[in-house]
């Protein structure tokens, strides 16, 4: 079973539309399993027009909790606190949204107030469409620890193909570079970037860039509405080239993926003559063969 | 399969997101999804707002994929550097009491038998080692985690915050670049903050102390869902403001995102369309309201900003 992870630094290059278009095609020769660790903003079931078979609550998060009965309003706890997630009020109140669980309140508290207890911070939600199985996160509203949300969104597909055979893992990944990215980078067999022809897209593309090779995951690139900006286009290929990384292919501006997105369909299947079809076509029948070879 | 927070915030919690301890309005911009145009609303209102005048500040909050710069082709400048605390291990003093490795909930520090403790893992400069450690064997180091920058052009200041890339610790880059500008907050007359896209911690912490957000989107099935996603996380903070619609062109539903928008009592903001010429301001890095300025899209750009100019009585 090999991972591949797909992410771009810069969010809305198309990250989630390749990622079901490639799933979609590499189902007809492979065992795929599609995985999203874009927990924040989860789209790969609308672009897959997916349906729902399950969902499980998961709890991947540590909150502080004082007990009022023994809080003696002190204080000392805020003082304490390094992520500034703790109020003075008549009494102290922890801020949910950012209180990292890391205790130091609760060692610090002369009552022994404070507890840290795990909370749900999110769901697991199991899709399939056409054959293809979809294990999704999804981020409760105002919840954190998205990185350890991916870690279990992670572990239960690894499950979940080990229990079908699965021999390839496509995995739609966060945009940024921080920890849910890093999450979703871990143990994966290949990166595969995209970005599109922008200043913007090619600095992000570099800072990406930088976490792959923090992590030594191989990689690949693919431009992504390549034929929109022409100097931005060369400027991409000039640094693909000069760093000697593997580029993937080149999918040109085209009308029919978001069409396809309207449709709750991959643009592979709404529209298998497309030009960005047949480009997602090629670049799908080159990847098991960059996941097989060492870099 | 929409599901709620059980719980909601203590008006005390509350009451804490909105604090600031200065007069100058914060509007910040934000979108749930990714690549819906967030940093061009936030360039091209910056410098329609310079235009008239005011004195601006732009937060790019944005610490993994910071773009502003880029997109006014201002240069990073006056870099300072965000530290987090990174325990250091007086092996004199350590009496192996293992204290420390238990305290440690992320499991970054591995003592090794008979020698002091070492951190191997990812550690968030939390300090619990530092409290419990009964020898004072521990003491506080700094970790480098990122840079924020104050770049000016006229009386318009970019403030950039910058992750060092293969770290995790966004949130205290975004607090940091906040820090700097509201530090500042009496020298400008407007504070726009532009976001990283998602939900969670680093928008949550981009957010705080914002009067209104402007929530870009588009109208396809992918921004209709993320955008509801980010309208439940601002309506859990008590944030309002208002929705705008960039690339309207783009096949999809734009009723769903008006119902969205009214669903979570927000107006629509003047929708934007993708004209050529924004498109080639955006590539060749100049705000279209500065480069073609009768372009339909400065045209909203400069409705915003005399609407927010008005607003605040500027």
């Amino acid at each position: 079973m090999k991972e591949i992870v797909i992410i771009s630094g810069k969010g809305g290059v198309g990250k989630s539309a390749i990622t079901a278009s490639l799933g979609f095609i590499l189902a007809q020769k492979h065992r795929v399993l599609l995985t999203d660790t874009d927990v924040d903003a989860p789209n790969l079931h609308l672009v897959l027009g997916a349906e729902l078979l399950s969902t499980q609550e998961v709890a991947a998060s540590e909150k502080a909790f004082i007990d009022y009965k023994q809080c003696s309003g002190c204080m000392t706890c805020i003082d304490i606190c390094r992520f500034s997630s703790i109020v003075a009020g008549t009494e102290p109140i922890i801020i949910p949204y950012s209180c990292e669980g890391c205790g130091a309140c609760a060692l610090s508290c002369p009552e022994g107030a404070i507890a840290v207890r795990t909370v749900v911070n999110g769901r697991i939600n199991i899709f399939e469409t056409d054959n293809l199985p979809l294990v999704a996160g999804e981020l409760s509203i105002g919840a954190s620890s998205s990185g350890r949300l991916v870690d279990l969104v992670k572990r239960r597909a690894r499950q979940e193909g080990e229990a079908a055979g699965t021999e390839i893992i496509l995995t739609d990944g966060p945009p940024g570079i921080g920890c849910p990215v890093i999450a979703a980078l871990k143990g994966a067999d290949y990166a595969l970037l995209v970005t599109e022809p922008s200043t913007a897209a090619l600095s992000d593309l570099k800072r990406v860039m930088e976490v792959t090779k923090h992590f030594r995951t191989p990689i690949g690139v693919v431009l992504n509405k390549g034929d929109i900006h022409e100097e931005s286009r060369a400027a991409i290929y000039s640094f693909v080239e000069k760093n000697n990384f593997a580029f993937l292919g080149e999918i040109p501006y085209d009308n029919s993926i978001p069409m396809a997105i309207a449709n709750a369909q991959p643009v592979v299947k709404a529209f298998p003559d497309s030009p960005s079809s047949l480009l997602l076509e090629k670049i799908a029948d080159t990847l098991p063969g960059c996941i097989n070879s060492k870099q | 399969m929409p599901e709620e927070m059980t719980e909601r915030l203590r008006s005390e919690v509350i009451e804490a997101f909105h604090r600031k301890d200065f007069t100058t309005p914060v509007i910040g911009i934000t979108g749930g999804k990714g690549g819906v145009g967030k940093t061009t609303v936030s360039i091209n209102l910056a410098c329609a707002l310079a235009d008239r005048g005011l004195r601006v500040a732009l937060v790019d909050a944005d610490v993994d994929a910071p773009n502003a710069a880029i997109l006014l082709s201002m240069p990073l400048k006056n870099p300072l550097e965000v530290n987090i605390t990174m325990p250091l291990i007086d092996a004199e003093r350590c009496n192996f009491c293992g204290d420390c490795i238990r305290a440690c909930r992320l499991n970054a520090l591995f003592m090794p038998r008979g020698k002091p403790p070492l951190l191997l893992g990812e550690c968030n400069g939390c300090e619990a080692c530092l409290l419990i450690c009964k020898v004072v064997a521990i003491y506080r180091g700094r970790k480098p985690i990122g840079s924020t920058f104050l770049s000016q052009m006229d009386n318009l200041s970019l403030f950039t915050g910058a992750l060092i890339p293969g770290l995790e610790e966004s949130s205290p880059v975004v607090v940091a670049v906040k820090e700097r500008a509201f530090a500042a907050a009496d020298q400008f007359d407007i504070i726009l903050v532009d976001t990283s896209p998602g939900a969670h911690c680093n928008v949550i912490n981009a957010l705080k102390g914002a009067d209104k957000v402007i929530a870009v989107t588009e109208p396809t099935p992918l921004g209709a869902h993320d955008l509801d996603l980010i309208l439940r996380l601002l309506d859990l903070l008590e944030l309002g403001g208002s929705v705008m619609l960039n690339r309207a062109d783009l096949p999809g539903n734009k009723e769903e995102i008006s119902a969205i928008a009214h669903k979570h009592n927000r107006v629509m903001a003047p929708e934007i369309s993708m004209d050529h010429m924004l498109a080639m301001s955006y590539a060749a890095g100049v705000s279209v309201v500065r480069q073609y300025p009768k372009a339909a899209s400065s045209k909203v750009f400069h409705r915003m900003a005399e609407e927010i100019a008005t607003e605040y009585g500027l």
